[in-house]
């Protein structure tokens, strides 16, 4: 059988073989993607993203495909159900070309923490991708691919789009299903999105949102609207964040958005200052909150219900052994930090304030999108791409690397990363944080400044 | 604050997680590392006022409690290491009050 998306398949597939030494995919074949091409064949000609291959984070459940979450725990795992983003992106013509290699269970910010080997940098092997999403990201950036899925967290599409100089888009909390999606954090999960471009990115979320009845966090808003680029930002208050511009941020970071910052002023948008003080504390709470509901959510990995049963004799040892071997060391020290604050004594100092921390930095982002800023825009990341290596031996440091991506996060906001330029090479990417649902705004602010701004470039 | 070797061996206790005696020493380490950094919550005083933010919509949406099929695409038998009689077998869960 030979039609024009069976070449779609084979080009893709020659591609994904091409891109192996990268170790970004976990799982694909050719006889899926056939079969893809020929499911997508059959819709009518105006499906909106008739054609288009995309590559699957693999902590989202396919039926045709494993799910291993990156984890030797779930070693030979296939759901018996499709997570609803799939049938979406099918419904809409897409072919799902791949599962993508990430942290284990989306716990990490640089890729290194599969259990299949770390993800590398399409533009320095020696470098990570970012993290969680890395394989993913590291596919789009590698035109392997026109746009991925990957899931956030706290910022685990927007940094690895910063690293490896593509678009990442997270929504607002409850705007995508996350039926099928494999739970970490949940109440902070969100599946985000890859793209080349904004455009892409634009139409792959527009083809994943809305209700779903199997997801009671799913919101029921109307669908967004196609992306309408506009003339100019004229009437567009766009606010800084003085806290996300520390002084100590990296030289080529800081030029990327300043080149950025005139880029925005150019096209009419009023730039003003602002003031978050409670972001400097986003790291700190997240990673008591996340761990939390990391350890209640991954309890269910005990070899009875889910994971490899591993050792004999009465229950718990079964369970320890099974969870002990299975889990890798980032996420034992989740699921122990998680445990920690959680526990009789320490979760009123730990827990329960990182909760009221939480609060006071959604009322931080309230009040400056009440005070009439549109948008805020930030650097995504501190720094560029990282080598492998630099911060596995200290987690708090790997952990600094979401510091400007996880508020947002926290927040339930929409945000996004785009590229800015790059610096001796390696790509810079800028962040624009949105209020709840006003995603066609910020995508349309970003596609402008893309269509202004060479990202090819190096900034000084 | 220090974390102690006993505490993180008390944590794993349970989190059901099997440790190593030589990961200890390691393990102790990062976790007071972690402990420490996310200390620095305290700095915020008193945040009794604050409430809690709840993630998603307001109210749960609540649905009919009619049962539906599942939509599998393997049967249950499929799906696991035993399925007998329309039960899944699974390991023994009687042992749960000791240690």
């Amino acid at each position: 059988m030979t039609t024009a998306l069976r070449d779609v398949a084979r080009d893709t597939a020659a591609r994904l073989r091409a891109a192996e030494p990268l170790n970004a995919t976990l799982h694909w074949a050719p006889e899926l993607l056939d079969a893809e091409a020929d499911r997508a064949e059959r819709l009518e000609a105006g499906a909106s993203l008739r054609g288009m291959p995309i590559a699957v984070k693999d902590n989202i459940v396919t039926v045709e495909q494993p799910t291993t979450c990156g984890s030797r725990i779930l070693t030979g795992y296939t759901s018996p159900y499709n997570a609803t983003v799939i049938d979406r992106l099918r419904a809409a013509g897409a072919l799902i070309a791949c599962k993508t290699n990430l942290d284990e269970f989306a716990m990490g910010s640089s890729t290194e923490h599969s259990a299949y080997g770390r993800v590398k940098h399409p533009l320095d092997p020696a470098r990570v991708p970012g993290g969680s999403s890395g394989g993913s990201g590291a596919l789009v950036a590698a035109g392997v691919v026109p746009a991925a899925l990957g899931s956030e967290t706290g910022g685990s599409v927007r940094q690895p789009a910063s690293f490896c100089g593509v678009v990442g888009v997270k929504p607002t909390y409850g705007r995508v299903s996350r039926y099928g999606l494999v739970a970490f954090g949940s109440s902070l999960d969100c599946i985000s999105v890859f793209g080349a471009t904004v455009d892409t990115a634009s139409r792959v979320l527009r083809a994943i949102a809305g209700i779903d009845p199997r997801d009671a966090t799913s919101v029921d808003r109307p669908p967004m609207e196609p992306l309408r680029m506009p003339e100019s930002l004229t009437g567009m208050t766009i606010g800084l964040p003085r806290e996300y511009f520390p002084g100590d941020l990296h030289p080529g970071v800081k030029a990327g958005c300043d080149r950025a910052i005139a880029r925005l002023r150019d096209l009419g948008a009023t730039l003003v200052d602002v003031s978050l003080p409670h972001s400097r504390y986003a790291v700190p709470t997240y990673y008591i909150i996340a761990p939390a509901e990391a350890a209640a959510n991954l309890a269910r990995y005990d070899g009875a219900r889910y994971g490899n049963r591993q050792g004999d004799g009465d229950v718990r040892a079964l369970y320890r052994a099974t969870r002990g071997l299975g889990f890798g060391p980032e996420v034992r020290r989740r699921i122990l930090i998680g445990t920690y604050s959680l526990s009789a004594g320490y979760a009123d100092a730990y827990y329960n304030r990182a909760q009221a921390a939480r609060m006071r930095i959604v009322q931080d982002f309230h009040a400056a999108f009440d005070s009439g800023i549109d948008l805020l825009f930030t650097p995504t990341a501190p720094s560029p791409a990282f080598k492998a290596g630099e911060k596995t031996d200290d987690p708090v440091a790997m952990y600094l690397a979401d510091i400007f991506v996880c508020p947002a996060s926290l927040a339930g906001i929409p945000a996004m990363s785009q590229p800015l330029g790059r610096t001796e090479g390696l790509p810079v990417g800028g962040q624009l944080i949105a209020p709840a649902f006003e995603e066609s705004r910020m995508l349309a602010t970003a596609a402008l400044l893309e269509r202004h701004l060479d990202a090819a470039a190096e900034v000084r | 604050m220090k974390v102690t070797a006993e505490e993180v061996r008390r944590v794993a206790e349970l989190a059901e997680l099997a440790v190593e005696d030589a990961d200890l020493p390691a393990l102790t380490a990062q976790m007071d590392r972690i402990v420490e950094f996310v200390a620095q919550l305290q700095e915020l005083g008193s945040l009794d006022a604050a409430g809690v933010f709840v993630a998603g919509p307001a109210e749960s949406p609540l649905r009919e409690d009619e049962p539906k099929p599942g939509g599998l695409a393997r049967p249950p038998a499929a799906i696991a290491p035993e399925f007998v009689d329309g039960f899944f077998v699974v390991p023994r869960l009687g042992a749960m009050e000791e240690g």
